[in-house]
Parts: structure tokens; sequence; C-alpha cells
């Protein structure tokens, strides 16, 4: 492994981000500080999520990364790759196959199993950061559970739009209590987030915090009795697959007005292609 | 007599680490940790390879009287370089039994801005399968999930009943016995009786 300890990070840096990592699954939804290492790569590609990774991964694991669904972009190649490199582990492009999932932006159609790990990239982990600047602030926030601020940012959106027009990172409330940043998911994405099967980690390089959510916990989007929450939906079905269940992206085929929907989770979508033949 | 320590430090901590996260992740669910075996009439191996995988020259340990030998002070020090304290409130970690919650310590739960500087409390238990049962519900757990344990351990469960007050302040627990391990995190909710 080319004079690298094993996952790259050292052995000392593991177990701080260790421990931070058991305070976060006791505490859900809250953001534990941690020392944050500078990683191989700049901030914004992954280098809280890796270090997270790095971590809780074991030479037996099975790594998989997807980077807005797709494992063949070039963040998840990358960061697969550095893996396949520093701790030699496998890695799959199979949603079911894979012991540890890292993600940018997505959470896998395929419904996630009880020993598998989710672990997210998070660029700004603080879902009140740009309600209120001061880091102080937000965090005497989340201790007197003043989230009403958050409620009237939704408001807003009816009172200009008609509905609520966030449409990724939607905010979460976990276990009734921490108003907590799900990273840029669709907000498709965010009724897996409650009673997930799979214990969820997310890891912020830059802003140096890690949260949680716990398998089999409660975690409801914000919305008001009568703007109830609601994911997006497409009239059309992916054009490689059919699927009318998956999230869409929509993809500009020429200059002409030409374009297609296709399935953003590239494992799913192949998979049932395979089925399909 | 060394205490012994881990073969593969990298990848024996790693995997004891999984199975500590594993039991935090879904409370009361009983863990049997394949670490070194300490000296006899010393704590067991569950314990000690927890606090191998976790403690390092960050980190403060608080050692109840009963356990705290010189040669558990040897060892801590030799192996992981963590510095034992006498003041329960600093301690990140603290080596406990039922009786010590039931005096009292005033261990740490952390402050209402950062909750997660609190102490975690290691818990020596004579048997991790007793006749009194506990149901547990919350984060983690699907529907509810009933612990039995011992009749010792009525002062640390009641102790850790009140603890669910200061909620998102508090104390989070790991139980020991022997090899085997199960955990109970703060935001547990835990009532008497199946």
């Amino acid at each position: 492994m080319n004079g690298y300890n094993f996952a790259y990070l050292d052995e000392q840096t593991k177990r701080m981000i260790r421990r931070a990592l058991l305070k976060a699954v006791a505490i859900p939804g809250y953001q534990v500080p941690f020392g944050g290492r500078e990683m191989p790569m700049p901030y914004g590609w992954g280098t809280g999520g890796m270090q997270l990774t790095a971590s809780i991964l074991g030479a037996g694991d099975v790594l998989k990364v997807i980077d807005q669904g797709a494992d063949d972009t070039t963040n998840a190649v990358s960061i697969r790759a550095f893996f396949e490199r520093v701790a030699g582990v496998e890695t799959t492009t199979a949603t079911g196959t894979a012991n540890v999932i890292q993600t940018r932006h997505r959470i896998p159609e395929a419904p996630l199993a009880p020993d598998q790990i989710l672990v997210f990239q998070v660029p700004i982990p603080e879902p009140l950061r740009f309600i209120e600047p001061s880091e102080q602030e937000t965090r005497l926030m989340h201790a007197l559970e003043e989230y009403g601020v958050m409620q009237v940012k939704l408001y807003e959106d009816i009172a200009r739009y008609g509905h609520i027009a966030t449409t990724y990172a939607y905010p979460v409330k976990v276990d009734g209590r921490y108003v907590m940043d799900p990273s840029p998911i669709p907000k498709f994405d965010n009724p897996k987030l409650h009673q997930s099967d799979a214990l969820m980690l997310f890891g912020a390089g830059r802003e140096k915090r890690l949260y949680a959510i716990p398998p089999y916990t409660r975690v409801e989007s914000l919305d008001f009795e009568d703007h109830p929450f609601e994911i997006q939906r497409w009239d059309e079905s992916c054009a490689l697959c059919g699927s009318r269940e998956s999230f869409l992206d929509e993809v500009i085929t020429d200059d002409a007005g030409g374009r297609m929907f296709v399935c953003s989770d590239t494992d799913y979508c192949l998979t049932r292609r395979g089925e399909l033949a | 007599m060394p205490w012994p320590t881990l073969n593969d430090p990298v990848h024996d901590s790693q995997r004891l680490f999984r199975q500590l996260l594993a039991a935090m992740s879904e409370p009361g669910t009983r863990y049997t940790l394949d670490a070194p075996q300490p000296p006899d009439g010393e704590i067991g191996p569950a314990l000690w390879g927890t606090l191998l995988t976790l403690c390092d020259l960050d980190t403060r340990v608080w050692l109840a009287p009963e356990w705290d030998t010189a040669a558990l002070r040897e060892a801590l020090a030799l192996h992981t370089g963590s510095r034992v304290t006498e003041c329960a409130e600093e301690a990140d970690f603290a080596l406990v039994t039922p009786d010590t919650m039931g005096k009292g310590p005033d261990f740490s739960l952390g402050s209402d801005e950062y909750p997660d500087r609190s102490t975690t409390l290691l818990v020596v238990l004579d048997d991790l399968e007793g006749a009194e049962e506990w149901r547990l519900s919350g984060p983690g757990i699907a529907d509810c999930r009933v612990l039995g344990l011992g009749a010792a351990a009525r002062p640390l469960m009641a102790r850790l009943i009140a603890n669910q007050n200061h909620f998102p302040r508090g104390l989070d627990t790991i139980l020991t016995c022997g090899a085997r391990l199960a955990a109970i995190p703060r935001s547990t909710r835990i009532e008497e009786g199946a």
C-alpha cells in the first residue's frame, strides 16, 4: 500500500473520528465537531465523506461510491480508485453487494439492508446557515430548539410561489428534536431517511462536522398542514429502462430541443434493463 | 504480567469499532467481541477491547474504586496512553459498576450547545442475560426491544431513566459482561417491564 496506513488516515485520526461517530449516533441529527484532516483532494469533492469511510472501512468490506446516483462519474470513480489503492478493498457498483456506500447527493433506489452503512458527502451541514450566518447563534438555536425561522423560510416560498420551492437539501427533523440538513439529496429521497434499515452517516470535511441517523429513526420533512411535504413526480418514464418510480435526470440530446429522461441511479437502471432484456 | 493488546492494531480495532458502532446504532442488541483477555480477576475482554479501540492520549478515563488496580492503570498507560482522572466530570470514559451509579459521581452530561462533550459509561455487569426486563424504544429500534438484566443493574437503570430528562445532554452507556456487550445511548427511552 505504498507507505500509507490502511485506508490512508492514521490510527489516531480514525479513533478521534470513531469517538465522534459514536456520539453522533447517540444524538441523532446533532452535528458533532471533529478534527477534519486535509485529504489529497480539494474541499467540496467529498473529503468529509471520505474521512468517515476511511474510519469505518475494513479489509473485508465491499465499497460502492456514487455521485448523483451514478457509479461512473468523475467523483465516484476517483474515490473508488482511491480506496482500492490505499485500503485494497473490493469495490462494486451493485447496491445489493456493498457493505459501505459512499454517496454524493443521492440515496440508491434499491432498498438498503440492515448491515449496510450509507456515508453522505455534505457541503454545508448547518440547515440554518443561510438564515443565520453565525455559528455561535445557530448552535444556540439548536440548543433552544428554536426552529421557527426555518418554517418562516418555507412559508416565504409559499407566499412567493404558491408552494414550497425547496427541492433539494430539504430540511428534516430527526426523532422529533434536531432539524438537520440531509445533504443536497433531492427531496425525492427524503422519505428513504425515515425508518431506514441502514445506518446513515454524514461527513462535512470543510466545515469539520459529522452527524448520523441510526436505523429505524423517525425522520420528518418539515411542512405545513395545508401544504404537506411532497416529492417530485414526472409525467415521463425512464427512456432506457422504463421505470416510473425512480428519480429521473433530464438529458439534452442535441441542439434542436431534443431531450430524454433517464434514471439518475445507474445501477438501478442497468439492473432493470438486464431483467427486462 | 503485561496485559495483552490487539494482535493487529489496525484491523482489530476497526473490527471492534464496527461492533461498537452497530451496538450503539441498535440499542440493547448484544454483541460478542473477539478481544484479548486481561488476567483473571480483572475486567473482561469486551471492556478491555473497547478501551483499546477508543482510548488514546486525547482521552481521560475515570475508574471506579473497585476496578482501579495498578495493573489496569499500567496497561492503560502502556497500550493506549490515555490519562486516568480522579475528577468524574472531566472523564471521556468512565469505567463503572451499577453500584457506582447509585452513589452518583457527577459525570459530564455535555452542554446544551455541545451535548457530545459528555462521559461515555463503560459498565461492568455480572450478567447481561438477567430476569429483570427493560423495554427499550427510540432511534435504532424498529418497534421495541426487551433487554434482560440482573437485579444488580437496577441503580444504573434508574440513573439512565433519569438521564432521558436531560436530552440532548446525557450519558451514553456501554454495558459489558465478559466478552459480550450492549449499548444504551442517551436517545433510548427505557421503561421497566416487558
